[in-house]
């Protein structure tokens, strides 16, 4: 069930009564919450609870199996089976595809003719999240952060619906201890809900929705009819959408889970504010940078190894961080690309605090530069992401230096207040929003049900019709 | 990404508190409110926004659902007719910059539907350098010039949305000017939903396309209605496939007026193959009028497409390159499957129609 939608308000509203129903008793409380879960999750396709039930089953019985371990190497060993098998249905369900053609159109090129079964793989929605969070559930075990659950909180773990398709990728010690707590149904943080839901909804079929038919969609269709301006607002425009249409389906899945008394991870915290691509990586997708870090980064030998290993483990890091994205090259070269950057910029640092590279000075003006260069840098980068292949990509990037000249009918006032309204999220103050939240939870709840039933009509009104999927689906 | 967290010496342990609460100075509420606030929301939105629920439910394939929907909106939406509610709503959705009557559209997965501002050409009797007779047999398609571009409309649902966007990559730009018309969730079947014979006269007044690229008929393994909403032909009468092709040869012989040509696209086979009798009684369809029209062309994609054996693939094989050319739900085509496809459409329009093959580059 997609989020925005009245199936996804059905569904929530049965499953709000259900929830703070049967909260005293929590037993019956988790078999209904996976049992709703996994009516979210097969609204979509039936068949893949049974992948979804698989996965869970599979890292449980890896939890079990590295628990019982004693002898560090056998508990390794153990754990890295657990891990394999984890992953293995992500592996098939994402990358099958994409290996057997490069397998077989690299195999022709230099004469051999591999003929791999071309089965056409459909990838599950949210398969990705659900396996990451898997397998930080095995790793957690395996380092002594995380005791063995019981199968029922490993199953509503991986399946709690708020989380299920796009995130947050929520750590074990972060969501199972709130499954055995009664929550308070007496204090519900109904604003700050709200506040996350209408926010990700404005922020998604508003600001996301438009800037992608007015000017995103056409400019990266075919790069070579557009202007260099057009180029440009357009490579800017997606930084804009792909921010304000995830970090906004992120903010409904917060919201939602605060609804129901549950507390998730932050996911973004203004990305496009850094004032370098290392900050911006602690500021967009959260979660997965921490991911990242956590369970591969860090077990590669992080930084402990020396400035060349430290180096090439970033790349390796970046590199399946973007493969993890999709099965396509021009993933991998975003990817390899913030590698870049931030191998960089892991060398400026250990200049700096060697001494041989001065530190810049701390004035606002700098701060300014050091932001406006690593958008740039992020924009660039984006350009890949979006692209559907590094050609177009490089076309794109190529109308920028060279289009100018050209009428740029796409670029008009709508769409600059779009991306600055979307940009200036960023940049405003928390203090007069928390005001307002403040004011409003003081209402009694017939103003605020109107209230939010007025903001909820202009936001839809203000969106296209229908309903388009959320980026991060794909993934 | 690039710091690392001290190492842990402790368990992880769950935070004192691990569930949501208000912070300081922010009120919460009992969970019975919230599920009043939740449900006004909801209510009072559904009203405001009824006329466009009622639009979407009407979209709705033939079924329980559609039913459903419609025998709650219906009344409703009456109401708020009589007592000026929808007028009001109407009003304000204009104030916000969307034409409550604006004809449908949208996106999907993957490829989006991107619908083009109908150019307005000089109003010439015979625009396409064709005759001003009605024609008999096949005649050429105009040879374009950087001033005098070619016009080429895609029309049909969101197989031609996905074509329409890749057309623009295929046509060179000098040449030729692509006019997307693909509307998702269309067909022939649902006038009453959107109203393609009508859309039909409008783009050839409006544009008059020198050739027009057609592809549907996914959506219209269902009853025929009137665009006043009435069934026409019901779905498996016999009446239905004479129905469906009045409809198709209707479409065609609008679009070849005045000199237009017509490639129709036949609609590949899909995954599931319980859809293939019907599609495939289609294609018959689509076929016969292009055969008995002049002007209209059909283009086969169901052998093009489909496994040695005949049966579904989700890839091509260009000699032994392989390529992806379906996507996920096996009835779309993927980015490089609409070009491809593009790709053989422009060179056989210069087979059928001799168009010239410096409009798309090859």
């Amino acid at each position: 069930v997609l989020f925005p939608t009245t199936d996804f308000a059905i569904f929530f509203c049965l499953v709000f009564l259900g929830h703070w129903w049967l909260n005293h008793n929590r037993r019956l409380w988790k078999i209904f919450m996976i049992g709703a879960s996994y009516v979210f999750y097969g609204w979509w396709n039936w068949r893949y609870v049974f992948l979804l039930a698989g996965v869970s089953a599979i890292a449980q019985l890896a939890g079990l199996a590295v628990s019982r371990q004693e002898d560090p190497r056998r508990r390794m060993r153990v754990m890295a089976i657990g891990v394999a098998a984890t992953i293995a249905p992500l592996l098939y369900f994402k990358y099958y595809g994409f290996f057997t053609v490069n397998a077989a159109n690299a195999g022709s090129a230099i004469g051999l003719h591999i003929a791999p079964p071309l089965i056409q793989v459909v990838l599950p929605i949210g398969v990705s999240f659900y396996t990451f969070m898997a397998i930080a559930y095995v790793v957690d075990i395996y380092r002594r952060h995380f005791e063995v659950a019981s199968w029922s909180d490993v199953f509503l773990y991986l399946s709690f619906f708020p989380h299920l398709v796009a995130g947050p990728i929520v750590r074990p010690n972060e969501l199972i201890p709130q499954l055995d707590v009664r929550h308070d149904p007496r204090n519900i943080d109904v604003v700050g809900a709200g506040w996350l839901i209408m926010g990700g909804l404005f922020k998604k079929i508003v600001i996301a929705n438009y800037l992608a038919t007015a000017i995103v969609d056409p400019v990266f269709g075919d790069p070579s009819r557009h202007s260099g301006l057009e180029a440009v607002v357009g490579i800017v425009a997606y930084a804009v959408q792909i921010y304000c249409d995830f970090s906004g389906y992120t903010d409904i899945a917060i919201g939602v889970a605060k609804l129901l008394g549950f507390r998730f991870p932050q996911n973004f915290d203004r990305p496009y504010s850094a004032r370098s691509v290392q900050e911006f990586w602690r500021r967009w997708h959260i979660t997965l940078s921490r991911w990242l870090r956590d369970y591969l980064y860090i077990p590669l030998g992080g930084n402990r190894r020396g400035t060349g290993r430290t180096y090439v483990n970033l790349m390796i890091t970046m590199l399946l961080g973007g493969l993890w994205h999709g099965a396509a090259w021009h993933f991998v070269v975003w990817g390899g690309l913030h590698g870049v950057y931030l191998a960089v910029g892991h060398w400026k640092q250990s200049k700096r605090e060697a001494g041989l590279l001065a530190e810049p000075p701390d004035t606002p003006l700098i701060a300014w530069m050091q932001r406006l260069t690593t958008f740039v840098l992020v924009c660039i980068a984006w350009t890949l992401f979006r692209a559907d292949s590094v050609a177009t990509a490089l076309t794109l990037l190529g109308r920028t230096i060279t289009g100018w000249g050209l009428p740029s009918p796409l670029v008009t006032l709508p769409v600059l207040l779009a991306i600055g309204v979307g940009l200036a999220t960023q940049f405003t103050p928390h203090r007069p929003a928390e005001r307002i939240k403040a004011g409003l939870s003081r209402m009694n709840p017939v103003a605020l049900g109107l209230t939010a039933a007025v903001v909820l009509f202009v936001i839809t009104t203000l969106g296209p019709r229908g309903v388009a999927p959320f980026i991060y689906f794909q993934f | 990404m690039a710091t690392e967290p001290k190492p842990r010496t402790q368990p992880r342990g769950a935070p004192e508190d691990p569930t949501d609460r208000p912070p300081a100075g922010r009120a919460g509420m009992p969970a019975g409110r919230v599920l009043v606030v939740t449900l006004i929301c909801l209510l009072v939105w559904a009203v405001l926004y009824g006329p466009e629920l009622k639009r979407s439910s009407e979209a709705q394939p033939d079924g329980t659902r559609r039913t459903l929907s419609l025998a709650i909106l219906s009344p409703l939406v009456w109401i708020e007719d009589r007592i000026g509610v929808t007028a009001t709503v109407n009003a304000a959705s204009r104030a916000l910059g969307r034409d409550p009557d604006a004809a449908v559209g949208g996106s999907v997965g993957g490829i989006p539907v991107d619908i083009d501002q109908l150019p307005t050409v000089s109003p010439e009797p015979t625009p396409s350098g064709g005759p001003s007779h009605p024609v008999v047999v096949d005649t050429p398609v105009r040879e374009p010039t950087p001033s005098d571009q070619l016009r080429v409309a895609v029309v049909g649902d969101s197989l031609a949305a996905g074509i329409g966007y890749f057309a623009e990559r295929v046509f060179r730009p000098a040449f030729v000017n692509v006019i997307k018309q693909g509307r998702i969730s269309t067909g022939l079947s649902r006038p009453d939903y959107f109203d393609w014979q009508a859309q039909m006269r409008y783009i050839m007044q409006k544009a008059r396309p020198d050739l027009t690229i057609v592809m549907l008929g996914e959506n219209d393994q269902q009853s025929l209605r009137l665009p006043n909403g009435q069934v026409d032909t019901a779905i498996g009468t016999p009446q239905w496939r004479l129905g469906y092709r009045d409809r198709v040869t209707q479409l065609a012989k609008t679009a070849t007026q005045d000199g237009g040509h017509v490639i129709w696209i036949g609609l590949p086979n899909s995954s599931d193959t319980r859809r293939w009798p019907f599609v495939g009684s289609e294609n018959q369809v689509y076929r016969a009028v292009a055969n008995e029209l002049p002007n209209v062309e059909y283009f086969d994609t169901w052998d093009a497409f489909a496994a040695k054996d005949g049966g579904y693939t989700a890839y091509y094989r260009n000699g032994n390159h392989v390529t992806l050319v379906r996507a996920d739900d096996g009835v779309h085509f993927n980015s490089d499957g609409y070009t491809i496809l593009m790709q053989q459409v422009a060179g056989f329009a210069t087979s059928a129609f001799r168009l010239d093959p410096k409009t798309y580059g090859s």
